[in-house]
C-alpha cells in the first residue's frame, strides 16, 4: 500500500515539475527576431533599438547563418519569428525563405541601391560582411612563407597543405569564397584558379569561421575565412595578419525581412523600420566594414585592420540573383571537381 | 507487520493477479507512450520527409539520388571503418578500466573513477580545443620535441571517438562486472584455478552480453557523431558529415533525413547480430550475489594498473589542458596567467548554467524512472512484443542529435496536434535530452537486469509479494548501481550535450551548451574554454553533493535496518 502512494506521489511530483517546465506563450508588444549577425554588434543594436521602442520587448535568437536557416525552414508550417534580421542574402533568396515572407518597404530603405533590395521589396539589405586570408604571420616565418596577396600567390607549392578553406557545401562562407572567384574571373578561369589551389588546400572544413580560428592558433598557415572573425583575432593579440586577395574580395549582404505569418506586424515593421534610421546608421558606422547606405561612412576597425576607405574598389563584382540563382549547380560542380 | 497483512489480504481477496497485470501492463505502456511521442513519431516524419520529392508528393527520387552519388559512399565506407575501429579500440581500453577499478588490486582508484567519467561531463569544445592544444600541428608535442606530427583525418578522428566513447563504455561493462557472484570465484580458487582461466571460464562468459551491448552503443554513437568529424577529422568525410552539409549547408532537410534513415540501418543489422550471438550463451545467475573483493595478484594488478594510469592520465591531460589555457592570456602565444576570461561578455552570463542544471536534474530523474519501469514491464511481456521494443528501445542513440533536434521541431512545433504546447518549453529540452541517450541508459540498466536472479523474484511471488513491491523491495535494490551511472550519466550529457538542443531553445530559453557555441561562434574561444571550465565545476559539485544525499540515504536505511 505504502508504495503506492509513493509511486503517486512521485508521479505526481513529475507531473508537477514538468508543468512548470512549460513555456509560457506570447504577449503583445513582443517581437521574436532571427538573426545571424554578430554578438558584439546585436547587443549594441538592440538596446538602442529598445529606447527607440521601449513599449516592445524586443527577443532575440542568435543563430550561424547555416544553422538558423535550417531552423527556419523546420518552423516554416507555424513560424516563431515575426522578422529576419541581418541574414546572408544567398539564403534569404532561396525560394523556399522567400516564400515565408511578406513584401514591406521599410523607411528609408529606397535610399538603398537596386541590388541591395528586393524587387518585390521582401528583403533589403543595408549592411554585409566580407571574406578575407587569415595569415598567421609567426607561422608564415616559421615556414618561410611569402605573404599570399592574391588566390594566385596560393598556387604556390610551397603552402602545400598550409591553407584551410570552408566547404561551400557545407558554409555559406565557403561559397562566398567560391563565388567571388568565378564571378570576378568569369567560370572557366575561376574553376582553374580553384583548381590550382586545390593540391595545397590541407582541408575544407564544415564551419566558415574555423580556417581563421585554425590559422590564428598557428595549426596552419592561411584560413580563408572571414574579415570579422580576422579583426576580432587581431584586436585580441594573435599574430595574424587579415589579407583580401587582389582581383576580388567575396563579400555577403545581411538581408532583413518581414515574416508573412508575424501576428505582431505592427511592432516588426517599426523594427525593420529602425533598423534604416540614422541612429543605427550610425552604429553600422562602428561596426560594419561593408555599408550599403550610401554616405555612410564605414568603421574605425576596419580602417585599422586595412580597409580602404572606398571598399567598392577591392570588391568582387557580385551578382548577387546570379550567384543565389547558380548555387545549386556550382556547389554540385564544386562537390564533383574538389569533394574528398 | 501491517504490510504482510495486507499483502495476505489482497492475495486471498485474488486481487493480486489482477492488479500484478495491471501494473505490468501500466509499466510497459507508460514508458512506451514516451518512446513513441518522442522518439517513433518524429522519426516517423523524418521518414515521411525522406521520401517527399521535389515540387510535393511522395516517392524515392532523393533515395536514388543520395545512392547515386560517389560522396554518400565514400562516407559510408568511412563511417563504417572509424565505428569498427573505435568500437575495437575503445570497447578493449573499456574493458581494461572496468576490469580494473571492480576485479584488481591497486591504489587510486577514485581517482580513476574521476578521469574517466571527464569525458562526458566536459562540452564537446572542451575535448577538441584538447586534442588540438596537445596533438595539433601547433600542439604541445610537436613543438615540444619539434615534430611535425599530422592529427588532422583518421587517427584523430579515432583518438577523439573513443575518448567520448570510454566512459559509456565502462558504464555498461561495469554493470556487469559488479553484479558477477564473488562465489563461484572462491569456488574456482579453491579448485586451483588461476586467475587466467577464472577470466577466461568465469568473468568473460559472466559479462559478454555487457561486452556486446557496449561494442553496440559504441559503434552507433560513432557512426552518428558529427561534432568531433567537424573539428578533427580533417577531410574524412563521414555520414554524419553528408548530412551537414545536406541540412545546414544547403537547407534541403529532405536529402539530410534520407542519410538520417539510412543511419538507422546499422543499427538494426548490429542489434540483430548481437541478439544472434546472445542466442548461444548460457547465462548464469546466482541466487544471492555477494559483491566481489580482489585479492592483489601481482602479474595481473601491476599492468592493469599502469593501463588504467595511462588511459586515465590522457584524459586528464586532454580536459586538464583546456581547464589550463582558460587561465592563460592567449593560448597559444601568451601564456601568462589571467582570470579575464571568466567574466563573460555575452549577455546573460552565467544565467544558462542554473537553468541548465533544472532541465538536466529533470531529464535525469524521469529518464532514470523511465528505464527502469520499461526494463520492469518487459520481465513481464511475452515474447512477441519484447523483440520490437528492444529494438525500438535501443535505436535513439542511431539518430544524429541534428536529425532529432529538426525533428522534434517538425513535430512539437505543428498546430495540428496539442502537442505543440510543449514546443519552446524547457520539457521539451529535457525530453530531448533523455531521449537522445536512451539506447545507452536502456542498456545499462538491461545489463543489470540479465544478471537478475528470477529465483529472487519467484521467491518474491510465493512469499504473496506483488509486481510493484518485488520491483521496488528487491529489483530496484539489485540494480541500485546501475540506476545511479544512468542517472549520473543522463544528468551530465544533458548538461553539456548540444547538438539536438540548439534547435529547441529559444531568445528567452537557453542553455549552456548553447552559450559555449555562442561564445565561439562569436571568436571568444577562451571564454568559450572558461565557461566549459565553470560547467565543468558546477557539474563536479551537483555531482558531488547527490553522491553525499546518496550516501547519508544509504546509511540512514542500514541504520534503520539494523535497528
Amino acid at each position: 500500500m505504502k508504495n503506492w502512494t509513493k509511486n503517486i506521489t512521485s508521479a505526481a511530483v513529475a507531473v508537477a515539475m514538468s508543468g512548470s517546465l512549460l513555456a509560457t506563450s506570447a504577449q503583445a508588444g513582443e517581437l521574436t527576431v532571427y538573426t545571424a549577425l554578430e554578438e558584439e554588434e546585436i547587443a549594441s543594436y538592440v538596446e538602442a533599438a529598445k529606447t527607440a521602442m521601449p513599449d516592445v520587448e524586443l527577443n532575440v535568437l542568435r543563430l550561424s547563418t547555416g544553422k538558423l536557416g535550417a531552423r527556419l525552414l523546420a518552423e516554416a508550417d507555424n513560424p516563431q519569428a515575426d522578422v529576419i534580421w541581418g541574414w546572408a542574402v544567398t539564403a534569404m533568396m532561396d525560394p523556399q525563405v522567400l516564400a515565408l515572407l511578406e513584401s514591406y518597404k521599410a523607411k528609408g530603405a529606397d535610399v538603398l541601391g537596386k541590388e541591395f533590395r528586393d524587387p518585390e521589396d521582401r528583403w533589403f539589405a543595408p549592411i554585409g560582411y566580407m571574406g578575407a586570408f587569415c595569415v598567421n604571420t609567426a607561422r608564415l616565418e616559421q615556414k618561410n612563407l611569402p605573404m599570399p596577396k592574391s588566390w594566385a600567390d596560393l598556387k604556390d607549392p610551397a603552402f602545400k597543405g598550409e591553407i584551410l578553406m570552408p566547404d561551400p557545401n557545407s558554409s555559406g562562407t565557403g561559397y562566398l569564397h567560391v563565388n567571388a572567384v568565378l564571378q570576378s574571373n568569369g567560370l572557366e578561369k575561376g574553376w582553374g584558379v580553384l583548381t590550382d589551389v586545390d593540391p595545397n588546400m590541407a582541408q575544407y572544413t564544415s564551419s566558415g569561421s574555423k580556417p581563421c580560428k585554425a590559422a590564428r592558433a598557428g595549426e596552419y598557415a592561411v584560413g580563408i575565412s572571414l574579415a570579422f572573425t580576422a579583426m576580432k583575432s587581431i584586436e585580441d593579440g594573435y599574430p595574424l595578419a587579415m589579407v583580401f586577395p587582389e582581383g576580388g574580395v567575396g563579400y555577403e549582404l545581411e538581408a532583413s525581412g518581414l515574416m508573412a505569418s508575424s501576428d505582431n506586424k505592427s511592432d516588426a515593421k517599426r523594427f525593420l523600420d529602425w533598423t534604416m534610421t540614422k541612429e543605427a546608421q550610425a552604429l553600422y558606422g562602428k561596426f560594419k566594414a561593408l555599408i550599403t547606405i550610401p554616405g555612410v561612412e564605414t568603421s574605425e576597425a576596419a580602417a585599422k585592420a586595412g580597409l580602404p576607405s572606398d571598399i567598392s574598389s577591392i570588391l568582387a563584382p557580385v551578382n548577387f540573383a546570379e550567384s543565389a540563382g547558380r548555387q545549386k549547380d556550382i556547389k554540385k560542380e564544386w562537390k564533383e571537381r574538389f569533394g574528398r | 507487520m501491517s504490510q504482510t497483512l495486507t499483502t495476505k489480504q489482497t492475495a486471498i481477496g485474488g486481487r493480486t493477479f489482477d492488479s500484478d497485470k495491471l501494473l505490468a501492463v501500466v509499466c510497459l505502456i507508460v514508458p512506451l507512450i514516451g518512446l513513441f511521442l518522442f522518439f517513433l513519431y518524429p522519426m516517423v516524419i523524418v521518414f515521411l520527409r525522406s521520401i517527399t520529392v521535389e515540387g510535393g508528393g511522395y516517392g524515392l527520387a532523393n533515395y536514388q539520388e543520395i545512392l547515386a552519388s560517389k560522396g554518400f559512399w565514400r562516407a559510408t565506407q568511412h563511417s563504417l571503418l572509424m565505428g569498427g575501429a573505435t568500437t575495437v579500440v575503445s570497447v578493449v581500453l573499456g574493458y581494461i578500466i572496468a576490469h580494473g577499478l571492480h576485479r584488481c588490486v591497486f591504489p587510486g582508484k577514485n581517482l580513476i573513477r574521476v578521469a574517466i567519467v571527464l569525458p562526458m561531463l566536459a562540452p564537446s569544445l572542451v575535448q577538441a580545443l584538447g586534442l588540438i592544444f596537445i596533438f595539433g600541428r601547433n600542439g604541445l608535442i610537436n613543438r615540444f620535441f619539434g615534430l611535425e606530427l599530422e592529427i588532422y583525418g583518421f587517427w584523430g578522428l579515432l583518438i577523439s571517438n573513443t575518448l567520448y566513447a570510454l566512459p559509456q563504455v565502462v558504464m555498461i561493462i561495469g554493470a556487469a562486472l559488479v553484479l558477477l557472484d564473488a562465489r563461484i570465484f572462491e569456488a574456482a580458487e579453491v579448485m586451483g584455478a588461476k586467475p587466467s582461466r577464472q577470466f577466461r571460464d568465469l568473468t568473460l562468459p559472466g559479462v559478454i552480453y555487457a561486452i556486446l551491448s557496449a561494442a553496440f552503443v559504441v559503434f552507433i554513437i560513432t557512426i552518428t557523431d558529427f561534432g568531433n568529424a567537424a573539428v578533427i577529422g580533417g577531410d574524412y568525410s563521414v555520414l554524419a558529415t553528408e548530412i551537414y552539409s545536406q541540412v545546414i549547408g544547403q537547407r534541403n532537410f529532405n536529402m539530410g533525413a534520407v542519410v538520417g534513415i539510412m543511419l538507422l540501418l546499422p543499427t538494426v543489422v548490429s542489434y540483430y547480430i548481437e541478439r544472434q550471438a546472445m542466442k548461444r550463451q548460457q547465462n548464469q545467475k546466482a541466487t544471492n550475489i555477494q559483491p566481489y573483493v580482489p585479492r592483489f595478484y601481482g602479474k595481473r594488478d601491476v599492468p592493469m594498473a599502469m593501463a588504467n594510469y595511462v588511459i586515465a592520465a590522457m584524459i586528464v591531460l586532454v580536459i586538464g589542458v583546456v581547464v589550463y589555457a582558460s587561465f592563460v592570456k592567449l593560448w597559444p602565444y601568451n601564456y601568462s596567467l589571467t582570470t579575464k576570461h571568466y567574466f563573460i561578455t555575452l549577455a546573460g552570463g552565467y544565467s544558462s548554467l542554473w537553468v541548465t542544471i533544472w532541465i538536466s536534474i529533470c531529464a535525469a530523474t524521469l529518464g532514470t524512472l523511465a528505464v527502469f519501469v520499461l526494463g520492469v514491464g518487459l520481465r513481464r511481456a511475452s515474447a512477441v512484443l519484447t523483440q520490437p521494443i528492444q529494438v525500438l528501445a535501443s535505436m535513439p542513440a542511431a539518430v544524429p542529435g541534428m536529425v532529432l533536434g529538426l525533428a522534434y521541431i517538425l513535430t512539437f512545433n505543428s498546430t495540428s496536434t496539442p502537442l505543440y504546447l510543449l514546443y519552446g518549453s524547457a520539457a521539451l529540452i529535457a525530453a530531448v535530452n533523455f531521449y537522445h541517450y536512451h539506447t545507452q541508459a536502456f542498456m545499462t540498466i538491461m545489463t543489470g537486469f540479465r544478471q537478475f536472479p528470477s529465483e529472487l523474484e519467484e521467491a518474491g511471488e510465493s512469499l504473496g509479494a506483488g509486481l510493484g513491491r518485488i520491483s521496488f523491495n528487491i529489483i530496484a535494490p539489485f540494480v541500485t548501481p546501475m540506476l545511479i551511472s544512468i542517472f549520473f550519466f543522463l544528468f551530465m550529457r544533458s548538461m553539456v550535450t548540444l547538438s539536438a538542443v540548439v534547435f529547441l531553445t529559444t531568445p528567452k530559453l537557453s542553455v549552456a551548451a548553447v552559450t559555449i557555441m555562442r561564445l565561439d561562434d562569436a571568436g571568444l574561444t577562451s571564454q568559450a574554454a572558461a565557461f566549459s571550465t565553470a560547467v565543468m565545476v558546477v557539474v563536479g559539485l551537483a555531482l558531488l553533493g547527490m553522491k553525499g544525499i546518496l550516501v547519508l540515504v544509504q546509511t540512514h536505511k542500514a541504520r534503520v535496518k539494523g535497528a
